[in-house]
């Protein structure tokens, strides 16, 4: 072998590895040749074995072609890697398509309850102000539901509540969240702002207007200088909250044995902005809870002395909250949990 | 209470139109609950004047008549009644009116002759009682009117607080149109003119139960003519709601109406010796009442005897015996105060409510029973022709003066949040006729009445009294008085602000762990449900659990306690206090299952009750109940829906361990109880934190609980924190620095060790270094034997201080396999 001809093996090793570097159809096509042409067991390696038979003179002149020979051989293969890799992107990234119109994958989600919902509404508003949420027990005693609310037994005003009686002697189902009123008291030193909410029953047969197990949530704030006007003005602001800034709202003299003087509470109806629709008995207000300053005897019986503490209850049907702002018109709903009737409240 | 206005204004006048009217009674606390046009069922009945009347040549019983309806239309129509004759004015409902209760008149043949209407009676009209004849207008009365032009009222329905028996009247409501407009009150005169034996000859009275009876007036009238009352006052009655009977007593009738005083006559014939006693009934007595009904009456009854016994129950209803009827010609009317209580226990007893006893139950003015006797006896001689004997038989003729109630004006004005001072609050307790007058001393002020009487001591021109007009009987202490004061002024006008005076401390409100339970169920699929507390006793027992499940948690109440009956429940499937949720739970999926429906998941988080009859107590406790069928989630077109399993229970109870900072329950098998699936069912347990059962439902349910579904998962679990609390903080340890190293292992054992077996044994032989155990396989088949199955475990092995060596890997495995050859006989599988 001498120089010549092993230059010329070089050059002819050179262009064939091109002309494969060219026609080479894959990445996977390119890393072979670059292990049979360049590798360690490679036909440049086999060619450069030639080169100990050369005098020692010519072998820096062939290390030199040999060396641009394989220059020139990785650059050919950088580049065609290159082209390939994004040929081959581009081809992977057009079999991968899909149809994406198809309709997501649905993720399954409850619903929570409206009347549990609303209390916790009720809950939220409040307690902006301060108010605490305190529970109690639903088997009440006749002293606490009735008497210490100054309700004395065949009061006429009992037949505002219509009672079931339980077989334990004393005891009924509480008729009203009222007897928190005196728990708290009793509990609790002023300042009280007591939120009062909880499932009540009545006596009472079923339809779409009346239920025989209902929520209440009551409140109760006592302390030296609580007024109606401080009761007028977080109503108002409950009203806001609730149904929304621009609805009218009206303080009205009510009843309630354990309040003196006693309020109802209406807002302007939501059906008819106040025109008059059968929704509202054609008054255009809806009444929403009944209220009133804490009566002397409630306050003794939660012992408290009147002359020092004064201060507000208020009480208000969670399911009238409700009908009034998701517009349902049957009590029955709340109770029979349909789920077509559920879900409408995620 | 119906008020018709055209009555009303009897008393008062009125400018305001009703709705005005309406609306201030309203904000003055007589809530106007609805405004009736009455008479407007009357549509196309006019006035009409009779021209002709004969005989129907086919029929005896009929008449021809051509009847003037006005503008010159003469209509020829048939009528059967025979108080008819030319001349007279009549009602007619034209062809295409309607009558009350919604007859439609039409163009008719009645025995070959063609009506083109029909005369009307009272009773169709609804205006009067009169059922046989033709209504007969007054002569004046203009043709061809629309009879609802004539006799059409306004009638409003007020809601009278129960603290207001005084309002249920004419002239009560009167006085508080008054106090809206200021106009006067004209209470009704009594025009009483006396005549012959004085009444104290002619009958006695005896109250022998002053207690219950604290006034009983009566009064004497001869020579009656019972007929019907004048039709103006049957209209009255009519708009009122009130049933026309007769005039004497329609008058009775009228009188409770106008001045709220119940009064009762009796046929003094039926009277013997003409001695009217007041008593408590006697063992054994009875009594047939006007109802026609016999009672048996019970000694707490007041009744009114003569000598031969009750002849009414006191202020609730009279006797069929002493009934003033056609044939009475003398009339006892009986105007009493009986005690309110004794009316409404016997009331009830008796299943009797009427107007009059609402009224009594109330409570009475002391003097109406005075002038509502004279009244009614006016009355009487008015329009039955009747002689009023002189004077009255009365037993408390002297009548009390008004009471006075002393108030301090700065102590309203400190209630009420206003500052009107004592002049203002003067003027205004004017306007409802309640007088002021300055104390020439201190004043004790009523701040409480009952239970606890208690008064306070007002100095020297603090004070002022206010003079409670005699009907007003609910003003009774200082705050009575800031009511009066605000409702006269108007709510409206009490001035809005928002508090600001001292906070309460704080507390954690018992919504929070329950807000965060609901929130994770329902973002794990589950819908909210509310059920009824109160169940069938069938459901209760079926539902009762065998074994306790386990102590109370902290914060609520023990599980524990007979069931509570309502005794007086309306419906049986509403009878039973619930001891757990998943009866209630069952019953919202079998509605579901019955809409067609087939994937429901839900939830609720409620009370158990029971009263634990050893010591007394009545305990409420807090539980989560689930129930799950169908698919665990909406399928895709390219995912098949799963449907749910136990595990799917079980994960959840773990998410909400998870999310409340529990440990992860331990889960053990559930033996014994019949609501559940004898083999897929488990308690669970995490000491302190949670505790519950979850399962499949048992077959043998499906079909009493009428469940449409091949598998039910249910659970039902108590929580620490649902009864209140507050949620448990986490407590964060260091990230682990050093590389967690992963080994699987795969254990053989016997069928009957559970993998909750197997991995508490891997997990204490494991010791501090395993830091994971997760199950991936469960396999069974050959080569295995019959009964063993082989679990598979990733165990992860982490040290917080250094990369673990393999070593000590390999020395971990080697305690974990001695442990469970040891203890669960299992051998491990290469
Ligand atoms: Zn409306």
């Amino acid at each position: 072998m001498d120089l010549t001809s092993l230059s010329s093996e070089l050059h002819r090793l050179r262009d064939a590895a091109l002309a494969s570097v060219a026609a080479a159809r894959s990445s996977a096509t390119l890393e072979l040749l670059d292990v049979e042409v360049l590798g360690k067991k490679g036909s440049l390696t086999a060619v450069l074995r030639g080169i100990g038979s050369l005098p020692p003179d010519d072998r820096p002149r062939v290390g030199a072609v040999a060396n641009e020979v394989r220059a020139s051989i990785e650059a050919a293969l950088a580049e065609r890697r290159a082209t390939l890799r994004v040929a081959e992107l581009a081809d992977r990234l057009a079999t991968e398509a899909v149809d994406v119109t198809t309709p997501g994958r649905p993720i399954g989600r409850g619903a929570l309850h409206p009347i549990i919902e609303t209390m916790g509404r009720i809950a939220e508003i409040f307690g902006r102000f301060g108010f605490i949420v305190h529970e109690g027990p639903e088997v009440e005693d006749d002293l606490t539901n009735f008497q210490m609310l100054n309700i004395a037994p065949d009061h006429p005003a009992r037949d505002l509540w219509d009672t079931l009686y339980v077989d334990v002697p004393g005891h009924l189902l509480r008729t009203h969240t009222s007897p928190l009123q005196i728990r708290v008291m009793q509990a609790h030193r002023p300042p009280i702002r007591a939120l009062l909410p909880g499932r009540v029953f009545r006596y009472e047969a079923v339809d779409a207007s009346h239920a025989s197990e209902f929520f209440q949530v009551e409140g109760l704030m006592v302390d030296e200088g609580t007024t109606m006007g401080d009761l007028r003005g977080l109503l108002d602001e409950f009203s806001r909250a609730m149904f929304g800034h621009d609805k009218r709202t009206r303080f009205r003299p009510g009843y309630y044995p354990f309040t003196e003087p006693s309020v109802a509470f209406d807002v302007e109806c939501l059906v008819c902005a106040g025109s008059g629709c059968p929704a509202c008995s054609r008054t255009g207000w809806m009444t929403i809870l009944g209220a009133g300053m804490v009566h002397p005897v409630v306050l003794q019986h939660g012992g408290l002395d009147p002359e020092r503490y004064q201060g507000f209850a208020f009480g208000m049907g969670v399911e009238r909250i409700a009908n009034l702002r998701h517009g349902v018109g049957d009590l029955r709903l709340y109770t029979e949990n349909d789920l077509r009737f559920l879900e409408q409240f995620r | 209470m119906r008020v018709p206005l055209n009555w009303l204004r009897e008393y008062i006048d009125i400018q305001l139109d009703p709705e005005q009217l309406a609306e201030r009674l309203t904000l003055l606390g007589m809530e106007v609950k609805g405004i009736e046009a009455w008479g407007a069922d009357w549509r196309s009945v006019v006035v009409g004047e009779l021209l002709t009347v004969v005989r129907h040549p086919r029929a005896d019983r009929l008449s021809l008549t051509t009847v003037d309806v006005g503008a010159g239309q003469v209509l020829e129509i048939v009528c059967g009644a025979t108080n008819i004759a030319p001349g007279q004015r009549v009602p007619v409902a034209l062809p295409g009116a309607v009558l009350p209760g919604g007859r439609r008149i039409e163009r008719a043949e009645k025995m070959g002759v063609v009506s083109n209407g029909m005369l009307c009676s009272g009773d169709e009209l609804n205006l009067t009682s009169d059922v046989d004849g033709i209504l007969i207008l007054p002569p004046g009365t203009p043709l061809g009117t629309e009879l609802s032009n004539l006799y059409g009222d306004t009638v409003l329905d007020i809601d009278v607080k129960p603290n207001r028996g005084d309002a249920l009247s004419l002239v009560g409501l009167a006085r508080e149109v008054s106090i809206v407009t200021g106009a006067p009150v004209r209470f009704p005169e009594i025009g009483l003119v006396e005549s012959g034996q004085p009444t104290s000859e002619l009958l006695s009275i005896s109250v022998e139960e002053p207690g219950l009876c604290r006034r009983f007036v009566a009064r004497w009238l001869s020579a009656v003519k019972v007929g019907p009352a004048p039709d103006v006052v049957q209209v009255r009655l009519q708009a009122a709601g009130m049933r026309p009977i007769s005039n004497v007593v329609d008058a009775s009738n009228y009188v409770m109406l106008e001045l709220g005083k119940p009064t009762h006559t009796f046929d003094a014939a039926a009277v013997h010796d003409h001695r009217l006693v007041v008593r408590r009934a006697r063992a054994g007595e009875r009594l047939e009442t006007l109802d026609h009904v016999q009672r048996d009456l019970a000694v707490e009854d007041l009744v009114v005897a003569d000598a031969a016994g009750p002849l009414a129950i006191a202020g609730i209803i009279g006797g069929a015996s002493s009934e003033v009827s056609e044939r009475t010609t003398a009339v006892i009317i009986e105007s009493a105060i009986f005690d309110p209580l004794a009316i409404r226990r016997t009331g009830q007893r008796y299943a009797l409510r009427s107007e009059a006893s609402l009224r009594f139950e109330k409570g009475q003015e002391f003097r109406l029973a005075r002038i509502a006797a004279d009244r009614v006896a006016g009355l009487i001689a008015e329009w039955a022709g009747a002689s009023v004997a002189a004077g009255r038989a009365d037993s408390a003729a002297a009548e009390p003066g008004p009471t006075q109630v002393p108030f301090r004006p700065a102590r309203i004005d400190r209630l009420l949040g206003t500052q009107l001072g004592p002049g203002e609050q003067r003027a205004i307790l004017a306007r409802a006729e309640i007088a002021t007058e300055a104390p020439n001393g201190p004043a004790t002020i009523p701040i409480a009445g009952e239970v606890k009487p208690l008064t306070a001591t007002a100095g020297l021109g603090e004070a002022l009294i206010a003079v409670i007009p005699s009907w007003r009987a609910d003003l009774e202490i200082e705050s009575d008085v800031a009511e009066e004061v605000a409702r006269v002024l108007g709510y409206q006008k009490i001035p809005p602000i928002l508090p600001h005076t001292a906070m309460p401390p704080y507390l954690d409100s018992p919504l929070g762990v329950r807000d965060l339970v609901r929130q994770t169920l329902a973002g794990a699929g589950l819908t909210e449900v509310v059920t009824a507390a109160l169940i069938a006793p069938r459901q209760v027992e079926a539902f009762r659990s065998a074994t306790p499940a386990g102590p109370a948690l902290p914060g609520d109440d023990p599980a524990e306690g007979r069931p509570i009956r309502a005794v007086n429940a309306l419906s049986s499937e509403h009878a039973v206090l619930r001891q757990q949720l998943l009866a209630g739970l069952l019953q919202v999926v079998a509605l579901n299952l019955h809409q067609g429906r087939e994937d429901v998941a839900i939830f609720e988080i409620g009370k158990g009750y029971g009263y634990d009859e050893a010591s007394g107590l009545i305990r409420e406790w807090w539980r989560l109940g689930f129930a799950l069928t169908g698919a665990s989630q909406p399928p895709a077109w390219n995912r098949i829906s799963r449907p749910w399993e136990l595990d799917d229970g079980k994960g959840l109870v773990e998410l909400i361990a998870d999310r409340l900072g529990f440990a992860p329950p331990a889960w053990t098998r559930l033996v014994g109880e019949p609501v559940f699936h004898p083999g897929r069912s488990a308690s669970g347990a995490s000491e302190g934190a949670l505790v519950g059962r979850v399962g499949e439902l048992h077959p043998a349910l499906r079909a009493t609980e009428d469940l449409r579904a091949e598998r039910i998962v249910i659970g039902e679990f108590a929580l620490r924190g649902l009864a209140g609390g507050s949620p448990t903080v986490a407590n964060i340890v260091p990230i682990a620095r050093y590389p967690a190293i992963e080994r699987d292992l795969a254990v053989v054992v016997g069928q009957d060790r559970t993998a909750g077996e197997v991995e508490r044994t891997i997990r204490s032989a494991g010791g501090g270094l395993l830091r994971g155990v997760r199950l991936f396989d469960i396999y069974t088949g050959p080569p295995l034997g019959a009964d063993e199955h082989s679990l598979a475990y990733r165990l992860i092995f982490q040290a917080s201080d250094r990369t673990l060596t393999d070593a000590e890997i390999e020395t971990t495995l080697a305690a974990i396999r001695a442990g469970l050859a040891r203890e669960a006989g299992g051998r491990i599988r290469a």
